[in-house]
């Protein structure tokens, strides 16, 4: 494949050494995502080991369960390896990727056809405010963690699609194929019961 | 569940919440007097605000528990190297006219890469070969990007990277350079001696 036939000199073998994870790790997103569109794999892995923390986060919140999330992270990967000679501008590797992810955990979601009866969802009843008011909550995060875990699934995908993955209402909609009304509603009712839950740890 | 701001559907001063998140992520643009002149409205903006915030804050702070664990890193490389696209396919001239010789283009890209970063401060970005790659002794135009540690002379160090780039691939790659454009993407902080951000 991509090796040189002909032997290289020894100097090779150190430059090579020198362009390490760790050497690259301070360079712009944009600066390696050119890199990584030419086909350098170490600078690929400094993009995975920089934004894949979050992107498993992400994955983990939308689908539910972590083992399913890391595998639509490194899908991810893999396409974005295939595609990033298509990306314009470097510097917005962070929200391509992201886009790809969300894409892929759509069509997850999409897969288990959870959502076909939407007058089903919508009169989904809340979930119960049970065990997340039982122990005692120390930090906003740990609050916020708990009452996105106890939100309705649907409630809680549109939730971070909208202010983590940056969706507008119609993207959700089309995504998820439901309407625009559905998604206002689902994050009407997420966003205050979430409210609540950050007034209440207050 | 006592809060003054979630009234049920009831309105705030006039407006729902619904409406308020809305102009809240318009940017609070065109100017709504009725909403920025509210103090409930405000308020509510506020912790619709720190929500979001929150939100953003618990994914970083879940991402930073996860962290990038060697084995899970390993997966994704193992899964894209076998997928390495080695671009055109760069002959070399031999002797002996039976030998088939040849570098791929995505070899004569590591060979830039390899030279630029060696130089001190700098990391080269996207490199591209224009020209008859193809035909030995067709005249390449090759254009590299590259980073520049913060106060380091940028026409200087540009001009060592022109230099040894060229230098580079006419010994190693035979490739017959016509010019080497090097263009500055991006200026950073670079490392101090004791290893943090200068």
């Amino acid at each position: 494949m991509g090796l040189p036939i002909r032997q290289q000199s020894g100097a090779e073998g150190e430059r090579v050494a020198r362009s390490d994870v760790h050497a690259l790790s301070e360079a712009s997103d944009d600066t390696l995502a050119g890199r990584a569109a030419d086909g350098d794999t170490v600078a690929f892995e400094v993009l995975v080991r920089r934004h894949g923390p979050l992107m498993r986060a992400y994955a983990a919140r939308m689908l539910g369960s972590t083992y399913e999330s890391d595998d639509v992270v490194q899908e991810t990967f893999v396409t974005a390896w295939r595609r990033l000679g298509e990306l314009q501008e470097g510097a917005a590797v962070k929200s391509w990727l992201m886009r790809i992810l969300s894409r892929r955990c759509l069509d997850r979601i999409r897969a288990r056809h959870e959502y076909d009866d939407v007058t089903e969802v919508d009169a989904a009843a809340p979930a119960d405010t049970g065990p997340e008011h039982l122990t005692e909550v120390r930090t906003a995060n740990e609050a916020l963690g708990r009452a996105l875990d106890g939100l309705p699934e649907l409630q809680r995908r549109c939730w971070v699609l909208r202010e983590v993955g940056q969706y507008s209402y119609d993207e959700i909609a089309q995504e998820l194929d439901i309407p625009v009304s559905t998604v206002r509603g689902q994050l009407a009712r997420g966003r205050r019961r979430l409210l609540e839950a950050m007034e209440d740890w207050r | 569940m006592t809060d003054p701001y979630l009234p049920g559907d009831e309105l705030i001063d006039g407006h729902t919440l619904d409406e308020l998140s809305d102009y809240l992520a318009r940017g609070r643009t065109p100017a709504d007097p009725s909403i920025d002149g509210s103090p409930e409205c405000r308020a509510a903006l506020e912790s619709l605000a720190r929500l979001s915030r929150t939100t953003r804050d618990l994914l970083d702070a879940e991402a930073e528990q996860s962290s990038a664990d060697d084995g899970w890193v390993g997966r994704i490389l193992d899964g894209i190297r076998l997928d390495v696209q080695s671009g055109r396919r760069v002959p070399l001239a031999h002797p002996d006219p039976s030998a088939d010789l040849a570098l791929t283009e995505g070899a004569v890209r590591a060979l830039v890469r390899g030279v630029g970063d060696g130089i001190d401060g700098v990391i080269v970005g996207r490199c591209r070969l224009d020209g008859e790659l193809e035909t030995i002794g067709s005249p390449i135009a090759v254009h590299v990007e590259i980073s520049v540690r913060y106060g380091d002379p940028l026409d200087a160090v540009a001009a060592e990277v022109r230099e040894a780039v060229a230098a580079e691939l006419a010994q190693h790659a035979e490739v017959n350079v016509a010019s080497v454009d090097v263009t500055v993407t991006d200026v950073r902080a670079g490392r101090a001696p004791d290893g943090g951000l200068a």
